[in-house]
């Protein structure tokens, strides 16, 4: 448990400048990012690059497509993070690259392309993880301290703090990812996934009127989410359901898609900002950080700041460049991670799905 | 103090005792019942009760916190009296108001669990400051063990948890959040004034059980309608183990009833 | 007689006052007035319905003093919170203590029966209504022997509790079973927690 006393970094300031390339691909995003670390001690983001993949309405993304993805837009994804530094490889410290937890096939494709630059230019491998480098990143964008973190993604939901030098995790979803709830959700009702599925969902539940009954499921610290999918896909069978909104002759008892973007959102969010509040409640903190691409979500930024507000503290969150994978919080963790004297030899560049 | 327009409850919890604040509930001490005015020879006592008041949440629909409030109070109401009936050691139900969130049940002296092993008080209001990590070690006081008050060991109280919980297991209870503060020791001075006797009897005079049980009998005579609570924690002491007060019972809380 | 005041109910409820009468030689007239009473209609109706406006309570159904209070608040929240699921505060008592939610079991069960030979007496009002009036205006209605409250213990009909509230088969009361005392407080509790949950029973 966290203490009261605040300690002094273990990390020394740096004695020459570092700089650093980050390579991330756990899942549909595919990004490169360039930081440096100055001897004054500030950080500076020389270029932070991404390339989504895409897919139709209705369809999520498959592995294999995906690693394809992250194949044909390496070279160029990487190039462009270079000139926007105005850096050559041969200026980099160390090559960063995402070890996990993601998807398998994107993972290896990306770190098939860290391990060649490697070799190439004779350069350190850092391997990072995924978490950790969000983690890291919200830290450095918003000045939290020793926040409680909610982590919510497509593919992760935790709620995490720094304990006896570990990050640690105290909460978590015991089914699917609130990420993966909400994108599934659109594909039902055929929201499009550009530029993502969440931020069309968001929208959507913007217009919505009708708070429906979902269930709420929390357990301790855990949630519970697939059921409250269900029930959301379920309402869509309702006679009442007008997929495309109301027509004259409805009355008031009907409901829309917005409804239903609405009341998951209203009813997944209070779960989510429940178990973070139990969090903060156990260890005694103050500040809470929102990491991963749900964190975008602005309704579930209120919805924390006023439980913050409540309680004395703030909420700390990112815009959709840090807050949505990227290249450069896997450059920051493993540049903060090499300062301090870790390498991840070549035979140990492996990545790994959870 | 304003009470103008404000729920019957409400008003009572603003003339409550509050004892302590978990991210859910307000916890709260009071007297429900006040002691009556009488023309009768002895006015009847009247006992404290805790009040667990689950508050409105600002950052949820207020539909969804409405709801919620009201089905968490009656949910952990009916488990509460399901360990009653089943003779889980749990607090007994002394009033709900769900509309306004609040549960009221009996008040526990004692402490709880999670004191008595040395993590610490509930604190969540206390001063807090600037928080790091690991610097826990050194709040680890050498006071005296918190356990000598209630003469009992570490072992025993492990071994009261496991059969409370294996009770409430039995009854189809699922708690749900069960930690070290939601358990409580509850100390029955009276009961552990009787037990120390019968200790300093039997190893004073051996064979001395047909004297003390002579002791039992007048007590019981005596203390008329306060006996039948004081020898159900004598009993529930003996039956189990004879290295421990009879006067020690754990009770299980449910959720964040529990304080320091 | 003994009087209770709870300062943060509404004025109108804020005053319990509760009476122990033994000895009732009048409880089959009693039975039939209260049900006139609830017929008769114009003035003569209003005087009657004053007359009886009381909750009449079996005293042997009545595990102890708590048990009784614990009814009673249940009865005053629903009552402030315009709650009632009967007519009446007073009746909203008998409903609290009924284990079912049938309304007219629990008047049968636990109002004045043609038998019954202790009752429990209460009345609820605002503070203006003195403990001698209060006191005066039972009187004039019960036939039978005001007696201290603690004697509830001695009335206490502990096998039809029991039956009533189901927890002969119940594992808490099974294990007492060889301690009257320590059983009685057991079934104290179970029935006084019962009572307080009941709004939300489900």
């Amino acid at each position: 448990m966290p203490g009261r006393v605040k300690k002094r970094s273990p990390l020394k300031a740096p004695d020459r400048p570092y700089i650093a390339l980050g390579l991330e691909g756990s899942a549909n995003k595919l990004g490169a990012g360039i930081i440096k670390h100055s001897t004054d001690g500030s950080t500076l983001v020389l270029s932070n690059v991404r390339h989504t993949y895409i897919t139709p309405a209705g369809e999520g993304f498959l592995p294999r497509d995906t690693a394809q993805h992250h194949r044909e837009w390496a070279l160029t994804v990487i190039n462009d993070a270079l000139n926007k530094a105005g850096v050559s490889l041969h200026d980099i410290d160390c090559i960063c690259y995402t070890k996990g937890p993601g998807m398998g096939a994107p993972l290896v494709s990306v770190a098939l392309v860290a391990r060649t630059l490697s070799l190439l230019y004779n350069k350190p491998l850092v391997g990072v993880n995924h978490c950790v480098g969000h983690i890291e990143m919200g830290r450095q964008v918003t000045g939290a301290q020793n926040p409680v973190v909610l982590y919510v993604s497509g593919g992760n939901t935790q709620v995490i703090a720094y304990s006896q030098q570990c990050y640690r995790i105290f909460g978590e979803t015991l089914d699917i990812a609130v990420g993966n709830c909400l994108d599934r959700f659109a594909r039902v009702i055929n929201l499009s996934n550009d530029p993502s599925p969440g931020y069309n969902i968001e929208q959507e539940a913007k217009k919505g009127k009708r708070l429906l009954p979902l269930p709420y499921t929390t357990k301790g610290m855990d949630i519970s989410l697939s059921g409250i999918l269900t029930s959301t896909e379920a309402y869509t069978y309702d006679k009442r359901f007008r997929p495309t909104g109301p027509s004259a002759e409805d009355g008031e008892d009907i409901i829309t898609p917005q409804d239903l973007c609405f009341s998951l959102q209203e009813t997944v969010f209070a779960m989510l900002v429940e178990i973070t509040e139990r969090a903060m409640a156990h260890i005694g903190s103050k500040e809470v950080l929102i990491v991963g691409g749900v964190g975008c979500n602005e309704r579930l930024q209120e919805m924390m700041g006023v439980m913050a507000k409540e309680r004395g503290g703030n909420v700390f969150a990112t815009d959709e460049r840090f807050c949505i994978d990227n290249g450069i919080m896997i450059a920051q963790a493993g540049l903060l991670s090499f300062r301090m004297g870790h390498e991840t030899p070549l035979l140990k560049s492996t990545c790994t799905q959870r | 103090m304003a009470t103008q327009a404000a729920s019957p409850t409400i008003a009572l919890i603003e003339h409550a005792e509050k004892i302590s604040q978990g991210a859910e509930a307000k916890i709260y001490r009071v007297q429900l019942h006040p002691a009556g005015s009488s023309n009768d020879a002895s006015p009847v006592a009247t006992e404290h009760i805790l009040l667990k008041y689950r508050f409105h949440k600002q950052y949820r629909h207020p539909t969804l916190d409405a709801s919620l409030t009201k089905s968490r109070v009656a949910g952990e109401a009916r488990a509460l009296l399901k360990c009653v009936r089943s003779g889980v050691n749990v607090p007994g139900i002394r009033m709900v108001d769900a509309p306004e969130g609040v549960l009221g049940i009996e008040w526990i002296d004692g402490k709880s669990v999670r004191f008595l092993l040395g993590g610490g008080a509930e604190g969540e209001e206390g001063e807090e400051g600037e928080v790091d990590d690991d610097s826990t070690e050194d709040t680890a006081e050498t006071e005296e063990d918190p356990l000598q008050e209630f003469s009992i060991t570490q072992d025993s109280v492990m071994e009261l948890i496991g059969t409370e919980i294996a009770k409430m297991h039995q009854a189809d209870v699922i708690h749900g959040d069960l930690t070290t503060s939601n358990m409580m020791l509850r100390l029955e001075d009276k009961a552990v004034d009787l037990y120390v006797l019968e200790r300093a009897f039997s190893s004073t005079h051996p064979q001395s059980e047909p004297l003390f049980a002579g002791v039992l009998r007048a007590y019981e005579k005596k203390m008329g309608k306060e006996w039948p609570a004081i020898s159900r924690r004598l009993d529930d002491g003996e039956s189990r183990s004879t290295a421990r007060p009879s006067g020690t019972a754990l009770m299980l809380c449910v959720s964040e009833t529990a304080r320091s | 007689m003994q009087t209770f005041r709870y300062d943060h109910l509404p004025t109108e409820i804020s005053t319990v006052h509760v009476a122990l009468y033994t000895d009732v030689e009048n409880s089959a007239a009693l039975r039939s007035r209260i049900v006139r009473a609830s017929q008769l209609e114009g003035a003569e109706g209003d005087a009657e319905r004053e007359a009886v406006n009381f909750a009449f309570i079996e005293a042997r159904l009545i595990c102890s003093v708590l048990h009784l209070q614990t009814a009673v608040y249940q009865a005053l929240l629903a009552q402030a919170q315009g709650a009632l699921r009967t007519k009446t505060v007073h009746s909203e008592i008998l409903w609290a203590l009924n284990p079912t939610n049938n309304i007219t079991e629990a008047i049968r069960r636990y109002g004045v029966a043609d038998a019954s030979k202790s009752l429990i007496v209460v009345r609820i009002g605002s503070p203006d209504l003195e403990q001698g009036d209060v006191n005066e205006q039972m009187h004039k209605v019960v036939e039978g022997t005001l007696a201290p409250l603690d004697e509830l213990s001695d009335i206490t009909d502990w096998a039809s509790i029991k039956k009533y509230y189901k927890l002969n088969g119940e594992a808490a009361v099974k294990a007492a079973a060889k301690d009257p005392a320590r059983e009685q407080a057991i079934v104290n509790e179970i029935v006084t927690s019962s009572v307080a949950m009941k709004s939300v029973m489900g």
